[in-house]
């Protein structure tokens, strides 16, 4: 195990405040001037069941959680047998005396001591907190401090209950673990935050929300800050009204987003595909859940990538984009809001639970994001549907003295209804002209990602699996060349010619290989093998880099 | 009044009561710009079916949407833009039936927006099924025994689920309508307008002409109000209720306006760095 890598795991039933003690960690490693990776794993449940929060931290970036945990703290039994595998080399579990006894481990009674104060169990976040504290050596002042800044209720017991489980453990487990400083302190922000940032930053304006993990924490973050940037944050009846109210928005000249899982998506195509034809800029974020149907609502999985691609009647351009990290995610939204406008027409920001809900130290260059801003009508007599060059009809909103009509039906120039045999063909051709000038436009950006490796062999990957590809491959000091295409539609195939005929191997999360199937078929690359894991969970750098080795 | 016109081939059937509602809302648009409304700030949308063609034929700026869903269109205009007056135009199928859930929530949220209902109790443009609002009994294609089910009060649903102005009038007297449709726009909130519109394949006009009635005064409560629809037979037309409550877009957000009051980029991305010096 890399000795500069450190990992703690707090596990325990919901309502326990496992969420927050692992976010609580995350913020001592941070000031210390460390990077962190935060993943929750979580049932959907609100009381009881099994949650996890696992926190890897290293002096320099990283990119994922690690399954094996130097410190592992567990509120009760079934956290005990469920992470006893989980337990590294040299590490330390500590477990509830009180619940049960264990050969291995670290036992302290963390059930009557919370007892002693009215908040009870509620009070063992606290003490998974106070535990690493004494661990790593963090001094009680400054665990006080964090304490007293996270913990806002009942803070006198809470920091009473704190000292006490830090001098209780601290005989077993005190300084056990050195971690060396990093270089500056950064900001821990989780993929929602930075995709509700990016879509803020480049010129949001209404925001429609349905409830549905692990996109709903979108809604709840621009709810809370609706006020503070002036948006309109609204949660309806359905993913229906939610995609209908936001075309409805964007014909006044609103910059509208929506996010779903894919659930909720599939009762939006009929209005995706209303937006393709109303010619309607609109962005969905879909963050991926295990399906089909309901699936397995709180974990990860990127098999809605074929129906992201597809999805809506009719021949119509869609853009989808995927980002690779938290970090890239704030720049990306702003981008695809960007682009949605430009080429007036729906487009996907396509990300996973993995990315959605895990949070990281980022480093943000605040300024650095796209405005959205589309092409306006100058002057004179006005035609919503103007067939131009590269297909981009000039916009403009109401109130006018121009008459502006959007049409669900196909449509003439001025936006009304058609059945006309030339005027259909023409509206046609007249919207396909906007993916050549797309491509153009690509062509001029960075649309793959690609980091040179040694050349013997090639990673394809997308969307957070970068992320976990990148920390295996660190962890095993492999340097092949790795391809991740932010841009899935249009997939920019341009990049990928080189590739063709390499050892390309490609790694993903869905059990059929859509992303496999799309490189093949798409851009005509072979490929070697595809490492596929479809079990709700994001891999496992360590297993990862097993899986990567046994296909070499 | 003419310029309020498209040059579109008009292809409602002749003698279709939807010509009676085309020229109605022509004369409300006029009287509101006499009021001192200006005719840009009025947009309207249409769902599908035969109501909806005045959206081509309409000469004003809108939004031409899916069947049942124009509804919530409406509302994410309102809420973009308040100073725009919507008025959504819907049949009883696309309102009530596949749209239902859109009408009833528009209502629940005092939603600022005038829905003008053409209720013709019948699928027109897909060749006669029964609708929402239909008689039991009905016989169409996909109905070829009569329709099993009771229609809708649409009177009393939309004051059960919050519309602030609930109206009924008669696409053969314009007069009637045209001022139900200027109280609608002028109304803030959910203002819901039924219009009996016979359809002429389906209905006759001398039926409809002969059971109209206006109902004699306001009701002064909302329990008057559903008393009175549900008392009255179907062809009453007037005013069944009105009263004031909160908008939904001031309940939202006051007197904003994410449009024209839209924060700049420079703003935004201080407050965003504000935000991320915190975490």
């Amino acid at each position: 195990m890399d000795s500069n890598i450190f990992t703690f795991l707090v596990g325990g039933k919901a309502g326990e405040g496992v969420k927050k003690a692992g976010s609580v960690a995350a913020h001592i490693f941070s000031s210390l001037r460390r990077h962190v990776f935060q993943m929750d794993d979580y049932m959907s449940l609100i009381r009881g069941g099994h949650n996890y929060s696992v926190v890897s931290t290293a002096p320099e970036w990283i990119s994922s959680h690690y399954m094996k945990a130097n410190l592992i703290v567990n509120f009760d039994k079934r956290s005990c047998e469920l992470h006893i595998n989980d337990i590294a080399e040299n590490g330390i579990m500590v477990f509830n005396s009180d619940e049960h006894e264990l050969d291995i481990g670290v036992g302290i009674p963390l059930t009557s001591e919370a007892n002693k104060y009215p908040m009870k169990n509620l009070m063992f976040g606290v003490g998974a907190v106070a535990i690493l504290a004494a661990a790593i050596g963090f001094e009680k002042e400054k665990m006080n401090q964090i304490i007293k800044d996270e913990y806002p209720r009942g803070i006198e017991n809470n920091i009473a209950f704190a000292n006490n489980i830090y001098d209780v453990v601290f005989p077993d487990c005190g300084n056990k673990f050195h971690l060396e400083k990093g270089a500056k302190k950064r900001p821990i922000i989780t993929g929602n935050e930075a995709i509700s940032l990016g879509a803020i930053a480049g010129g949001l304006d209404t925001y429609y929300g349905y409830p549905m993990t692990p996109a709903s924490s979108i809604l709840h973050f621009l709810a809370q800050d609706a006020d503070n940037f002036g948006l309109a944050v609204v949660h309806p009846e359905s993913e229906i009204a939610v995609i209908n109210m936001a075309i409805g928005s964007a014909f006044t000249g609103a910059k509208a987003m929506v996010g779903t899982s894919g659930g909720g998506f599939s009762l939006m195509t009929e209005g995706f595909s209303l937006a393709g034809i109303t010619e309607t800029p609109l962005l969905v974020v879909l963050s991926q859940r295990p399906g089909p149907a309901t699936g397995v609502p709180t974990y990860t999985e990127q098999a809605d990538l074929a129906f992201a691609l597809t999805a809506g009647h009719g021949d119509f351009l869609r853009i989808v984009a995927s980002p690779r990290t938290i970090r890239e995610a704030y720049y990306l939204t702003a981008e695809m809001l960007d682009l949605v406008w430009k080429f007036q027409t729906p487009g996907i920001l396509l990300t996973e639970k993995h990315l959605s809900e895990s949070s990281m130290t980022v480093e943000l260059d605040i300024d650095k994001t796209k405005w959205a801003e589309p092409k306006m009508h100058q002057n004179g007599s006005y035609k919503r549907y103007l067939n131009t060059d590269d297909g981009i009809s000039p916009m403009l909103f109401p109130p006018s003295i121009n008459v502006i009509k959007w049409n669900s039906y196909e449509h003439d120039e001025f936006g009304i209804t058609t059945e006309n045999a030339e005027k259909i063909s023409f509206m046609h051709d007249k919207r396909n002209k906007k993916l050549d000038t797309l491509i153009e436009y690509l062509k001029r950006q960075v649309t793959v990602k690609i980091i040179r490796g040694d050349n013997l062999f090639n990673i394809l990957t997308y969307g957070s699996t970068y992320m976990s590809v990148l920390e295996a491959l660190r962890y095993g000091n492999l340097n092949p060349t790795v391809v991740t295409p932010i841009y899935l539609s249009p997939l920019p195939i341009w990049e990928l010619e080189e590739f063709k005929d390499q050892e390309n191997i490609v790694i993903e999360q869905s059990s059929t290989g859509q992303f496999t199937k799309l490189l093949k078929e798409k851009a005509g690359l072979k490929i070697k093998n595809t490492i596929k894991q479809y079990n709700g969970r994001p891999f496992d750098p360590i297993e990862l880099l097993e899986r990567i080795k046994e296909v070499l | 009044m003419d310029d309020l016109k498209t040059t579109a081939e008009i292809t409602w059937c002749p003698g279709c009561g939807n010509f009676g509602i085309f020229t109605a809302i022509r004369n409300a648009i006029s009287t509101l710009e006499k009021m001192g409304i200006k005719r840009e700030n009025i947009v309207m949308t249409a769902g599908i079916g035969c109501h909806a063609k005045i959206f081509d034929y309409l000469n004003l700026s809108g939004f031409y949407g899916l069947h049942g869903r124009n509804c919530s269109n409406s509302e994410g205009i309102k809420i973009a833009n308040p100073d725009l007056k919507v008025i959504n135009f819907s049949g009883d199928a696309n309102g009530l039936a596949e749209g239902l859930e859109h009408t009833m929530f528009a209502a629940k949220r005092n939603q600022d927006i005038t829905f003008i209902l053409h209720n013709n109790s019948v699928y027109a443009l897909t060749t006669g099924q029964f609708s929402p609002l239909a008689e039991k009994g009905w016989k169409g294609p996909s109905t070829p025994r009569g329709s099993y089910e009771q229609p809708f009060n649409p009177i009393s649903l939309m004051i059960e689920a919050g519309a602030t102005f609930v109206a009924r009038g008669f696409a053969g007297d314009i007069r009637h309508l045209t001022n139900l449709i200027v109280q609608g726009v002028e109304h803030d909130g959910f203002a819901f307008i039924e219009v009996l519109q016979p359809a002429v394949p389906y209905h006759n006009w001398e039926e409809y002409r002969e059971r109209i009635e206006y109902l004699e005064k306001r009701p002064e409560t909302y329990f008057e109000a559903i008393k009175a629809a549900k008392k009255k037979h179907k062809y009453t037309i007037g005013v069944f209720y009105r009263t004031n409550k909160p908008v939904y877009h001031k309940e939202l957000y006051g007197y904003h306006n994410p449009i024209t009051k839209k924060l700049s980029k420079v703003t935004r991305l201080d407050k965003i760095r504000k935000i991320i010096e915190l975490k």
